[in-house]
């Protein structure tokens, strides 16, 4: 195996040099898919219309109808009921999680207005406390990212700043470049074996992690056995997630270097904190089993525009209310690789 | 959500409907069992020709993989003991799609993973109870059952609305309840057991 690795390492010039160098990001041999989540309404109107404070009539027309929504709000005319209406809405059915980057209460003046819901219908309220008559206000439907934002948003309702990250790629130096070297050459040595035997030529693998070895002391790879096992969700990624699980299941738990003993919580949960490469872009039902088992990366040779879940049919970390999202990667440059080529799939199959 | 594909039951059900309670009633029992078993309760029957052939339920926890959801476990123990496979024969119907004459009830909306397996397996149609707004597949969250287009599996009906308060009221014992196995669990100490349930044309 030694020598098949390094006549493959031998072609690739970025693995000679300083193992401590930071590749640049145009040079690595991957790229990573930027996952666009929700529309981020800030900046297209600060690039676009170069708008300010001031400009709310242009900003409101940028959030109408879909950064907007018609909220049901009731005025509290006695300050001392404040608290006992918020301990109501905390055990009615209105204390949802789609309404958590908005304030509950807005005080105006001597006016405070408690913030209900976004029912077709006004919600009942308890009849024991003195209220106004529900009605409809105009609420953001996302956090603010910026204060910019933060002071437009509240001037329909007072809303949460929830400024994002600035997105920067993550370093790689060359030593980190030669594990991925290294996965991708485990997956493609596995692949022409599965090839001769009949199964479907599609491997998916999870090497010991890079960071942090005791994650996982061990790696595991998996080939799709839907023909052999005549199972046709025998895939090789949920294979490859049954050995992870099986393994840490008789290994629940495993003492660290530094004395700490892992607990059934955090880090040995599922694949939290390890990389998934597979040949082939996963279905997606592969997609959301990967996305359901906390995966922190998945990298793949070839897209399946047809049936992939990583930005093929779909794209499920991206998808809005999934609870995880992992990064996804494509390989770059597997049509050059000649006879090392890995094998194509029909466009139909789902890998 | 407003194509035939996914459809949810009004208040007015007919006594043809009777006989999906009754199955999801079975369901229900899977799902019990799995709340007995510090299991997140969902459960699932497979019926076909107005018979059980497989009774499953959510092992997530107990196998520690996350994609041994109720439908999944289910689907294996069919696999094992479905005689639809024959050596030498040519492709047909049943044995490319298994499920082709077989109906699912589960407790919740199939997760986006199991809707996308079903598909693969040709389901005939899908009846849940109550609809899942994080994962789901038949519409909440994607539309894996039919409005996404497939190269060659086919679309299926997926039908909510069955037992749908008892699917929520299990789910919610379940989560006032600690998780243990859940990453990073949040402090629930203070959580409440509500009892309303809103209607879903009116939740949002």
């Amino acid at each position: 195996q030694e020598d098949f690795c390094s006549a493959l390492d031998h072609s690739n010039s970025f693995l000679s040099g300083s193992m401590d160098d930071v590749i640049n990001e145009d040079e690595l041999p991957f790229s990573r898919k930027k996952l666009s989540l929700d529309k981020e309404e800030e900046e297209i109107g600060d690039i676009e219309l170069g708008i300010t404070v001031t400009a709310r009539c242009h900003f409101s027309l940028l959030l109408t109808p879909s950064y907007i929504v018609q909220a049901w709000v009731v005025d509290i005319p006695v300050q001392k009921h404040i608290a006992s209406m918020l301990k109501w809405l905390k055990c009615s059915e209105l204390d949802i999680e789609a309404l958590s980057h908005l304030k509950r209460i807005r005080r105006q003046g001597e006016t405070s207005t408690l913030l209900l819901g976004v029912t077709l219908q006004p919600p009942i309220l308890p009849s024991d406390v003195a209220l106004g008559i529900p009605y409809q206000l105009p609420v953001p439907c996302n956090p603010a990212l910026t204060q910019t934002s933060l002071h437009l948003k509240n001037t329909f309702w007072p809303t949460v700043l929830a400024p994002r990250r600035k997105w920067e790629p993550e370093k790689w130096t060359r030593r980190k470049l030669k594990w991925a070297h290294d996965a991708v050459n485990a997956l493609k040595k596995e692949c022409h074996e599965v090839a001769s035997s009949g199964e479907l030529p599609i491997v998916a693998y999870v090497p010991k992690p890079y960071d942090d070895e005791n994650d996982l002391s061990q790696s595991f790879i998996a080939h799709d056995t839907r023909t052999s096992t005549r199972h046709p969700l025998r895939h090789a990624a949920l294979n490859v997630i049954r050995k992870v699980a099986d393994f840490r299941v008789t290994e629940p738990t495993s003492p660290r270097e530094d004395g700490s003993v892992q607990t059934q919580n955090g880090t040995q949960y599922l694949l939290t904190g390890l990389t998934l490469f597979i040949t082939h872009e996963p279905c997606i039902m592969c997609s959301m089993a990967l996305l359901h088992s906390r995966v922190k990366e998945v990298f793949y040779l070839y897209p399946m525009p047809k049936t992939g879940g990583c930005g093929g049919a779909a794209c499920i970390p991206a998808l809005k209310g999934v609870n995880h999202r992992f990064t996804i990667a494509v390989w770059k440059g597997e049509c050059d690789a000649g006879e090392d080529d890995i094998f194509p799939l029909a466009f139909e199959i789902d890998a | 959500m407003a194509d035939d594909h996914h459809l949810v039951l009004g208040s007015d059900r007919s006594d043809a409907d009777s006989v999906h309670v009754n199955w999801m009633r079975v369901a229900m029992t899977m799902a019990e069992e799995a709340l007995s078993a510090g299991e997140v309760p969902v459960g699932c029957v497979f019926v076909r020709n107005g018979e059980a052939i497989a009774k499953a339920r959510n092992r997530t926890n107990e196998l520690h993989n996350a994609s041994r959801h109720a439908e999944l476990e289910a689907v294996d123990l069919i696999l094992a003991n479905d005689d639809h496979h024959h050596d030498g024969e040519l492709p047909t119907p049943s044995n490319r799609y298994p499920l082709s004459d077989t109906t699912l009830y589960v407790t919740v909306e199939p997760c986006i993973m199991c809707a996308s397996a079903l598909r693969q397996l040709g389901i005939k149609q899908v009846f849940y109870g109550c609809e899942n707004d994080k994962f789901g597949g038949c519409g909440s969250v994607l539309g894996v059952n039919a409005p996404s287009e497939h190269p060659v599996h086919p679309a299926y009906n997926a039908i909510g609305g069955f037992l749908r308060e008892e699917a929520i009221m299990i789910l919610r014992r379940f989560y006032v309840t600690q998780n243990t196995n859940a990453p990073v669990p949040r402090q629930k100490g203070t959580r409440v057991l509500k009892t309303e349930i809103l209607s879903r044309a009116n939740s949002s």
